[in-house]
């Protein structure tokens, strides 16, 4: 036996699980800090990026099959009901009108923890599922939906979420959501240790994912065979969800992934319209397209919770902190989810008492799914405004006061980290945007427009985990092929795996072909969210390339009648140490076996046992505020993160882009509105909810500070996703403060809070 | 969306007789015509596209009167003119501000102008005042990007950055009617609620608005602000456009009109009348800005606008 299983526990988002795993049993050793590699952290172009930049890449979004029927989803225009009675009488007397969904043919489908079903009588919020219409085409079935007729019992609806707070508060969802509470030491004995004691209440709006792609479905039967294409990041999950909710194997659910156009959390579990397509599709024996438009995007696929944070920091006249608190509640919708905030206050700093308490609450809206770092953001951006503002009072250096609190083991349990080079990314951060030199005190300074310097750091998990596996397909051709059940989300999976598959069999990246995102052909691997693909599928990848290798040298030892250990290997070939005459190419190799293909299967090892495996880093903001407009430009970025090994430093470079700008757009930009009297949203448009552009984007520089994380994994690498965004956010609104001297305490940090707050500081 | 007849007429005097049962629109450059009919703000039987009539994408300098741009000139066109940036500079500000670039692309003058409002409740399905509803529900509800003055039964903000720009430049308006073409003045060619709720303008379905005359602007200076919370592909919170004549440090006479404040291009009373005599140093322009929108009426959330446009106008005119 060559592998074990074991109970892996890893944290996925910001939620512990535990997973059966099968892990080899003798583990590859990691690259050692001073081999030379030449492939893997090389700033290798993505292998599909001519396919994307021609449009020859065919998304989700793009497939087609002749025949193919189209599918458009009938949603809530009320916040709260009860349908007492539905007619479809009309809407399906149009000939091109082929098939229909209601509650009724729904009873056996749950959806949302039970809470709810597919399609369900009872709508929860505006943009809630009532029926699907399939029909010739896009137009036939939003005409037909138009005729469905529906009588409501309207009931009254709670959106705000103070209100939502209160007893008296219209009952949405029978699940009872209990506030989660963490205790360490005696905050009470914490806080009269102080000498000092900062508290200050600060509050984040709903985000909303809104991916270029949006979520979509195509799916066609094939006998009882079902195919599924998804724009997913999870194609277990969306095959597991398919199954039960049709009641048919696994088995006979095929889904597939290839390119994506974005997901961020929003596309982790499997969605309505992909059940409802394959029930629609089933139903009328052709293949069903369901697309959802940006309005139902805006609605209905998942959201970053909102937060309101009260915060409380004791610390002593050495700056060292006593006490913690963290009173924080949001919503995340009509059903069961979470609102936590508190991680970041929990995990940061050194901190002997602290008392944490997350509460969640109903209000009548979509619901909550994991969003870049859930929890993270929102946490993040208030925990380090607290801190700036408790370093302020002690007459501390933000970073001299983080770096007197820093933690050398994990405060939750005193773990040793495999590794932490925060002080390292402080250091050089602070370095690159000469933190020194032009941070000046809060408000300094006249003239219209004032500059201001901010700063924050973040913890997040990223080591990845077993279970992950990959299998390696060698050719005579010395090409191979790589296919793993995990999905590239965009980032450049594809070509990170194709290098470190490289990196082993030393061939060229351009002769490996890498599969991911279908269930029909690949072994499982990770879902693309919680920073969590790249350590968890890339050392698989290089466990089925190692072991390739070595059934490659036992072959081409049997076939030169040497010992392995006489063998040396180089692009490609074996040749005798001794004689370097004897050698055996991959065609030779392959000419002795009857197969033309080699396979290996290889899996994610186990986790180091004693350690917390966490990524650290810092990100130091330079903003411009116009004090006649109230505008804040975000100038430069500087990232400092402790990621581990770079596994391709061009697309690591894009991903700290893409999560800079997602971190500006939450700060400065993004917030979902409903309006309260109506309870419809009315953010539903890429114009209402403003994402940044690429006019907003600043001078960004990005600097990792660690070389290799051996401890974690045999590619010593950690993800990105997610640290790349969390510390965005609280560097900005730091930065904001020290140009200004009035803080925002509410995001985004639009126009009109500048001005409104610079009016009161005047005043 | 739901199913419409495309037309080109060959002719301005064809355009009419699509009207006779009020189920036709006018069709420019489409960027907003299309978003309203796909969000099914209006449903229209017929799209009538005027790119299929000749010559009104023409831009003429008439020798001594002033400058006549058709009313399908594209927007990227004016904002890259070199005459319009020297001598009607506001317009020029004005147009490089709209949208985006490839919105600019398509987007006409024409159309700009006559745009329908963006109020999030206008553009969605709220039975609105606007939309032969009772209620108006940016008035108690979520009114950030609302109307601070003028607004009043309907709170929307006149959308377009050029129609301010105009104003201040005191444009004219050809109007075809069906069968002749008249002059409207640009100061009374927008309507405000409390007049009527359900139009922007004077423009009857049917009318076409053809071309836009700006008369000559002898020592004249003007320049156009918007300020908006994207740089790019975002509506005016706030803008200024000023023309002025100046003698010295010192401006002899001028105008000022705002924008993203009212529900048409705002001309302000107070402000216009203190405006010949100002002298441009910054104590006096910071006096100056105040007299802006002192009749505003601002609602829950929109407070905000009063400071922006005093700000905006001291911004241009501490750079005039």
């Amino acid at each position: 036996m060559s592998t074990k299983f074991i109970k892996s526990k890893f944290w996925v988002e910001d939620i512990k699980e535990e997973m059966m795993a099968e892990v080899p049993i003798s583990v590859v050793e990691p690259w050692q800090k001073d081999k030379e590699l030449k492939y893997v952290g090389k700033p290798e172009s993505r292998k599909d990026a001519y396919d994307k930049v021609s449009g020859t890449a065919e998304y989700t979004f793009d497939k087609s099959f002749s025949q193919i029927a189209v599918a458009k989803t009938l949603r809530s225009p009320y916040p709260n009901a009860v349908i007492k009675k539905i007619d479809v009488s009309e809407a399906i007397k149009n000939k091109n009108v082929l098939g229909i969904l209601t509650p009724d043919n729904c009873k056996d489908n749950d959806w949302y923890s039970g809470t709810s079903k597919l399609l369900d009588k009872k709508v929860r919020y505006n943009g809630d599922e009532i029926a699907c219409i399939v029909a010739e085409t896009e137009q036939d079935a939003e005409e037909a939906l138009r005729l469905i007729k529906i009588e409501y019992e309207i009931l009254p609806h709670v959106t705000d979420l103070e209100k939502a707070k209160l007893d008296t508060a219209a009952k949405i969802n029978d699940h009872e959501l209990k506030p989660r509470e963490y205790n360490r030491g005696n905050l009470e004995e914490g806080l009269k240790e102080a000498d000092i004691i900062v508290e200050d209440k600060f509050s984040t709006s709903v985000a909303v994912h809104n991916p270029l792609e949006p979520h979509c479905s195509v799916v066609k039967w094939d006998g009882e065979k079902l195919l599924v294409f998804d724009s997913t990041q999870g194609i277990w999950a969306v095959r597991d969800t398919v199954a039960s909710q049709l009641g048919i194997p696994a088995s006979n659910v095929r889904v597939i992934k290839k390119y994506m156009g974005g997901g961020f959390g929003g596309k982790l579990e499997c969605g309505k319209y992909t059940v409802m397509a394959a029930l629609l599709s089933k139903k009328i024996g052709r293949p069903v397209k369901i697309v959802l438009d940006r309005k139902e995007m805006n609605q209905a696929v998942g959201n970053r919770p909102s937060s309101v944070q009260e915060l409380k920091i004791g610390a002593k006249k050495d700056g060292s902190i006593t006490a913690i608190s963290h009173n924080a509640y949001g919503t995340a919708g009509a059903f069961p989810g979470s609102a936590g905030c508190s991680w970041p206050a929990r995990s940061l700093y050194k901190c002997p008492n602290m008392k944490l308490v997350d509460t969640t609450y109903y209000i009548n809206a979509g619901k909550d799914r994991p969003f870049r770092a859930p929890g993270h953001v929102q946490g993040t951006f208030a925990f380090e405004s607290i801190i700036d503002e408790a370093a302020e009072k002690l007459g501390m250096d933000p970073i001299e006061f983080r770096v007197k609190n820093f933690t050398a083991v994990d405060p939750d349990w005193n773990g040793p980290y495999t590794s932490k080079l925060l002080r390292e990314a402080y250091i050089a951060g602070a370095d690159k945007i000469r933190w020194k030199e032009n941070r000046k005190k809060a408000g300094f300074g006249g003239g219209i427009v004032k500059t201001g310097y901010g700063m924050a750091s973040q913890i997040w998990w990223g080591g990845g985990a077993p279970p992950s596996y990959a299998i390696l397909k060698l050719n005579w051709d010395g090409s191979a092929e790589l296919v793993s059940g995990t999905q590239d989300i965009g980032t450049g999976t594809y070509t990170i795996l194709a290098q470190i598959v490289a990196e082993v069999l030393e061939i060229p990246t351009r002769k490996i072909n890498v599969v991911l995102g279908d269930t029909g052909v690949c072994p499982f691997g990770a879902m693309s969210g919680g920073s969590m693909t790249a350590p968890s599928v890339g050392p698989a990848a290089r466990d089925a390339a190692e072991k390739m290798l070595s059934k490659l040298k036992s072959a081409a030892a049997a076939i030169l009648e040497l010992s392995e250990d006489k063998l040396e290997y180089s692009e490609g070939v074996f040749s005798s140490k001794d004689d370097r005459s004897k050698t055996a190419d991959f065609s030779k190799l392959f000419g002795h076996f009857r197969e033309g293909v080699l396979v290996t299967q290889g899996a994610r090892e186990a986790n180091p046992e004693g350690y917390a495996i966490n990524t650290f880093g810092a990100q130091f903001a330079k903003v411009d505020v116009n004090t006649l407009t109230g505008k804040v430009c975000v100038k430069h970025v500087v990232a400092a993160h402790d990621i581990g090994r770079v596994l391709n430093r061009k697309t690591l470079n894009n991903q700290f882009h893409g999560g800079i700008m997602m971190g500006l757009g939450f700060a400065l930009l993004e917030e979902r509105v409903i309006d309260n009297y109506t309870g419809k949203l009315l953010t539903t448009n890429l114009l209402d909810y403003k994402l940044p552009t690429i006019i907003e984007t600043p001078e960004i520089d990005v600097i990792i500070v660690s070389e290799e994380d051996n401890k974690v994994n045999n590619i010593g690498a950690k993800g990105i996703g997610e640290p790349a965004m969390i510390p965005t956010a609280g560097a900005i609104a730091n930065a904001v403060y020290n140009a200004i001297g009035v803080r925002i305490k509410d995001l985004p940090i639009t126009p009109d809070k500048v001005l409104n707050a610079l009016a009161s500081k005047n005043n | 969306m739901k199913n419409f007849k495309y037309i080109q007429p060959k002719s301005l005097s064809e355009v009419k007789k699509y009207f006779s049962d009020n189920h036709s629109v006018l069709y420019a450059g489409g960027t907003d015509v299309l978003g309203l009919v796909k969000k099914e703000v209006y449903n229209y039987e017929n799209m009538i596209d005027l790119k299929s009539v000749p010559d009104l994408d023409k831009v003429e300098e008439v020798k001594g009167k002033g400058l006549k741009i058709g009313a399908l000139v594209k927007i990227s066109e004016i904002a890259e003119s070199e005459i319009i940036k020297n001598k009607y500079t506001a317009l020029s500000d004005a147009a490089q501000k709209v949208a985006s670039p490839q919105i600019r692309n398509m987007a006409t003058l024409g159309g700009n102008i006559c745009q329908r409002p963006r109020c999030w409740y206008y553009r969605d399905d709220y039975a609105c005042l606007r939309k032969d509803g009772d209620y108006c529900y940016a008035e108690e509800g979520e009114n950030k990007y609302h109307a601070v003055i003028g607004g009043s039964p309907c709170f929307i903000v006149h959308p377009s950055d050029t129609a301010v720009a105009l104003m201040a430049l005191d444009a004219v308006f050809n109007i075809f009617d069906g069968n002749a073409e008249r002059e409207v003045p640009i100061s009374e060619f927008f309507v405000q609620p409390d007049e009527d709720v359900y139009l922007e303008n004077i423009l009857k379905p049917y009318e076409v608005l053809t071309s836009v005359f700006i008369p000559e602007q002898k020592n004249k200076v003007s320049r156009f602000i918007k300020f908006a919370e994207r740089d790019v592909w975002d509506f005016a919170m706030a803008s200024v456009a000023v023309k002025v004549e100046k003698n010295g440090n010192k401006i002899t006479g001028g105008k000022i009109i705002l924008g993203g404040v009212a529900p048409i291009p705002w001309y302000d009373e107070k402000i216009n009348k203190g405006i010949s005599g100002l002298t441009l140093d910054e104590k006096s322009i910071d006096e100056f800005s105040k007299l802006a929108l002192q009749d505003a009426e601002p609602l829950s959330k929109n407070g905000y606008k009063i400071t922006l446009a005093r700000n905006l106008i001291k911004m241009i005119l501490s750079e005039i």
